[in-house]
């Protein structure tokens, strides 16, 4: 009777997950899959899109300098997000309210409204430059924005939140009396928190780098404000092929090369985190 | 992604545009249905409007919007009381009308486009060829009509320049663009090859005459020897606010801004038509467009010379029609990149070199310059 019902209550599950399947199916891996189609299809059947990733030495560029900024904006966001997440475990409720609405609100803000924001900031004579030449620090203007770095503050600054999120709900996870277990054993607190806290967190710190570096690779409109015109990413790159050139067969397969990396990353990266967890 | 965002807030926006909160027109929902991504194959409905489709005139937003209505969407209403138009603002990429031919939903009649694109799109099918029996060919600058596209109106990208920069020294040439020297501070250019090639070429000493066949590799060379300290800007705010905030000295804008920048600037941002680089923009038609023929009298009325004076008016860009260009006031004739004056002085660009070059150039001005 038990598993009869169990296997009644299975099937009705599956029966509300259908139109789940349905709407990814459809109005995901379909498209997906038109993409990939297109890009070994135009302008001739065949893996020649594919072979230019070899071929020509431009775009490989574009995509190292996109995987170079994902990888430094993941790994600035993940230790500022760590530091956050930290203090956030260890604050009140009145302080834990006040970091979660900064942390937020921003969240809610346009892209391109804070890519701007920086501009106004950090531009020669924007905000901080003046003050810091006013005291003295500088007797120029830093270049701070229209380059590398400026590309870099922007997406870290939208990246933030993303990578506090899962360390802090990791941290939130761990036993508050294991701490309180490797003092009572004689541990002080910088080995209590390295030896014991932070390889619990590790979990966190995993998803927060994967969540950060998926969303960083993708980025278009931060690298285009905030790089001068001097810093070219894969999905402006794709965009320009796709509206402009109307070289869909390359455009395609840079969307396809991009999923894949993702896709690679993903799993490289729970490789990685298994064994050591396995390990600890 | 944000890019779609805006395509399917304007269709939303479209949608009850088209409803008043009543009935949903085939068209509009088709629209909401492709910006999801969804083929109208899957949804079948009656027609619910037996009357004519709306003319949908596609352009690029902003002010545009307002000054088209006036301009041409108007008197064309007035003088044929049956007919409706409505304006898309959502930006007609060439990517955007492949799209839609190739899916065989072509929601656009019109798109102001570069003149460029007549001549990319229509060889290879995506265009209605043009019907000169309707349009009359008179009425656009000669070399601006063809196959596929038609004149629409002219603009430039002029060398812009702080006044207060180079202690009362004035530049006149792109060749002062690129003299860092005498004429110091920051530079930006359009973030494209257009017009920053043929500036490239002019600083190099090419004539105004001698620019096309553009030679790639010397106009490359010459904007990388300058890179550095340039900003190449993507959108016109941004090369706006570049030069009045004063980070740029010098830049290549498009006239209609310099204009503003120097009326709000009371001068200190001013220009020259000098050097400057001519371009006209065109109407073109995607293949199998809803209103048919109907959209070619629309487009004959655009070029009417109070309609192409009534624009240069509203937005700054100058008429196409020689007639028109005949009855511009001498006050607004110096802000027109159309007055024989001005013309004179500026390259004239020339789409069938950019039809047959574009795309391979962007690429690796992206490629080589940029990155």
């Amino acid at each position: 009777m038990n598993t009869l019902l169990r296997s009644l209550e299975a099937r009705i599950i599956l029966l509300f997950l259908l139109p789940a399947f349905l709407f990814v199916g459809g109005l995901f891996i379909y498209p997906v899959l038109k993409v990939l189609m297109i890009s070994v299809s135009d302008p001739q059947p065949g893996l020649g899109n594919y072979m230019l990733l070899v071929e020509n030495p431009a775009l490989r560029r574009v995509f190292l300098t996109t995987i170079r900024i994902a990888v430094l904006t993941m790994l600035i966001s993940v230790i500022i997000g760590y530091v956050l997440a930290y203090r956030m475990h260890m604050a009140g409720p009145v302080e834990l309210r006040i970091i979660v609405f900064c942390l937020m609100f921003p969240l809610w803000t346009s892209v391109l409204v804070r890519a701007f924001s920086w501009v106004v900031l950090l531009q020669n004579n924007g905000l901080l430059n003046a003050w810091l030449i006013q005291i003295g620090l500088l007797d120029r203007p830093a270049a701070l924005i229209r380059n590398e770095l400026g590309v870099l503050i922007g997406m870290v600054h939208v990246m933030v939140p993303y990578a506090t999120l899962p360390i802090y709900s990791a941290m939130r996870g761990i036993d508050p009396r294991l701490n309180q277990a490797a003092r009572s054993l004689g541990a002080t607190s910088w080995p209590a928190f390295w030896r014991i806290f932070f390889p619990l967190t590790l979990p966190g710190i995993g998803a927060a780098m994967i969540l950060v570096f998926i969303i960083s690779i993708g980025f278009y409109i931060t690298p285009i404000v905030l790089g001068g015109g001097k810093v070219v990413m894969v999905a402006e790159y794709i965009s320009v092929q796709i509206t402009e050139t109307l070289r869909w067969g390359l455009g395609t397969m840079l969307a396809t090369t991009l999923l894949v990396v993702v896709l690679l990353f993903v799993f490289a990266f729970r490789k990685l985190t298994v064994l050591r967890q396995g390990g600890a | 992604m944000r890019r779609h965002l805006s395509d399917l807030e304007s269709d939303i926006l479209e949608l009850q545009r088209a409803t008043d909160g009543k009935t949903v027109s085939r068209r509009a929902f088709t629209a909401a249905l492709a910006a999801l991504g969804l083929s109208p194959a899957f949804v079948s409905l009656t027609s619910v409007n037996a009357k004519e489709p709306d003319l949908v005139l596609a352009n690029w937003g902003g002010d545009s919007v307002k000054a088209m209505d006036t301009a041409y969407v108007q008197p064309f209403l007035a003088a044929n009381p049956n007919e409706s138009v409505k304006i898309d603002s959502s930006g007609p990429t060439n990517g955007k009308i492949k799209a839609m031919v190739d899916a065989n939903r072509v929601i656009w009649d019109m798109c102001d486009r570069a003149s460029q694109s007549s001549l990319e799109l229509g060889p290879v099918g995506l265009l209605e060829e043009v019907d000169y029996s309707i349009v009359d060919k008179n009425k656009t600058l000669p070399g601006f009509a063809n196959r596929w596209g038609v004149g629409n109106y002219s603009f430039a990208n002029v060398l812009t320049f702080r006044t207060d920069a180079f202690g009362g020294r004035k530049p006149e040439t792109w060749a002062d663009f690129w003299n860092l020297k005498d004429f110091p501070g920051g530079r930006t250019l359009r973030r494209h090859t257009d017009s920053t090639l043929e500036a490239a070429l002019m600083a190099d000493g090419v004539p105004i005459d001698k620019i096309y066949p553009i030679d790639v590799k010397r106009a490359f060379a010459k904007v990388k020897q300058i890179k550095d300290r340039v900003t190449f800007w993507s959108s016109h705010a941004d090369s706006y606010k570049l030069l009045r905030d004063g980070e740029a000295t010098m830049g290549c804008l498009a006239h209609t801004r310099a204009v503003l920048l120097k009326r709000d600037t009371n001068g200190t941002v001013d220009f020259t038509f000098n050097q400057g680089i001519f371009w006209v923009s065109n109407w073109i038609v995607p293949k199998g467009n809803p209103g048919g023929k109907r959209v070619w009298k629309l487009i004959d009325a655009t070029l009417n010379p109070e309609s192409q004076i009534e624009m240069l008016k509203q937005m700054g860009n100058g008429p196409v029609n020689p007639a028109a260009v005949a009855m511009i006031p001498p006050e607004l004739a110096q802000i027109n990149p159309s007055s024989p004056e001005n013309m004179k002085r500026m390259v004239i660009t020339d789409p069938n070199w950019y039809a047959a070059n574009a795309a391979a150039t962007l690429n690796q001005f992206i490629d080589t310059v940029l990155s």
